[in-house]
């Protein structure tokens, strides 16, 4: 029987890479770099920066990997290594106004509610509406950010969300409230009709 | 609007709180009837249900050479299968 990497559990590939297989490793990498490469993205905003972010994040995984426990999921420690690192760089650069976060009835905007001029499905062709997420999102502190893309974006479950950012359940479904309330009303500025 | 006792704000901020979770509380029963007949917070609803959506398909690639540049960096170019 031929048996491709493809077929190794990703348990055997850690194995396999802890006892020093740079082929493991390797495709341990091909398997998660995409993914950790469009979430470094969509907290930095940048690709410059997302590579940079998800060169760092291997580079911790393989000089951890040792005492990587199968407790969690590979996909959750690299997904906590990466939200680690950007808070890290955002802490050491932009101080965010927290007022209008921390304003619950400044949050929901009630008053101005009306249709947005773009779908969803537009996202891929329309480069305005790129800029505009873009803008939204990097107006919203990393604390916030990383919590609604985990969350909403990433789909991981509101207890892996807080595992991964070390907080309480009640309090990821507070920042995912606000941050939801948030990028609403900075699209709701540039794509109403 | 006012209708079924809450208002158009405590809807929109239960939207915000509970897009995705299970809404079978009478306060979420009360919270779906008064979204069914409210245009205004069914606009909300539908704006925080684009907002998301818009996030999840706006996704980035990495191309051959940044998956090459990678492996270099970890010392594993001649690695690859």
């Amino acid at each position: 029987m031929i048996t491709t990497s493809n077929n190794i559990t990703e348990e055997q590939l850690i194995e396999d890479a802890i006892a020093g297989s740079k082929s493991a490793l390797a495709e341990l990498v091909k398997r998660y770099e995409q993914t950790v490469y469009n979430f470094a993205f969509k907290i930095c905003r940048n690709k410059d920066r997302a590579e940079h972010t998800m060169q760092e994040t291997f580079l911790s995984m393989v000089k951890s990997l040792k005492q990587f426990s199968n407790k969690s999921k590979l996909s959750t420690w690299l997904y906590t290594i990466v939200s680690n690192h950007c808070l890290m760089l955002a802490r050491s650069q932009k101080k965010y106004d927290y007022d209008t976060l921390e304003n619950e009835d400044g949050l929901i905007d009630d008053r101005n509610v009306v249709d947005w001029k773009f779908t969803p499905d537009k996202i891929t062709e329309n480069s305005e509406l790129k800029v505009a997420l873009d803008n939204a999102i990097q107006k919203l502190p990393h604390e916030y950010r990383i919590v609604f893309l985990l969350r909403d974006v990433e789909g991981l479950s509101t207890k892996e969300t807080g595992e991964i950012v070390d907080l309480s359940v009640p309090a990821i479904k507070s920042r995912l409230h606000r941050a939801r309330a948030f990028l609403r009303n900075e699209l709701n500025n540039t794509l109403g009709k | 609007m006012k209708n079924n006792n809450v208002s158009c704000k405590e809807v929109m901020s239960h939207i915000c709180d509970s897009l995705g979770e299970d809404l079978d509380s009478p306060k979420c029963i009360n919270i779906k009837s008064h979204l069914e007949n409210c245009p205004s917070c069914q606009k909300y609803f539908n704006s925080i249900d684009s907002t998301i959506t818009f996030y999840k398909k706006y996704n980035v690639e990495l191309d051959n050479d940044g998956h090459k540049r990678l492996l270099s960096v970890l010392g594993l170019e001649d690695s690859e299968e």
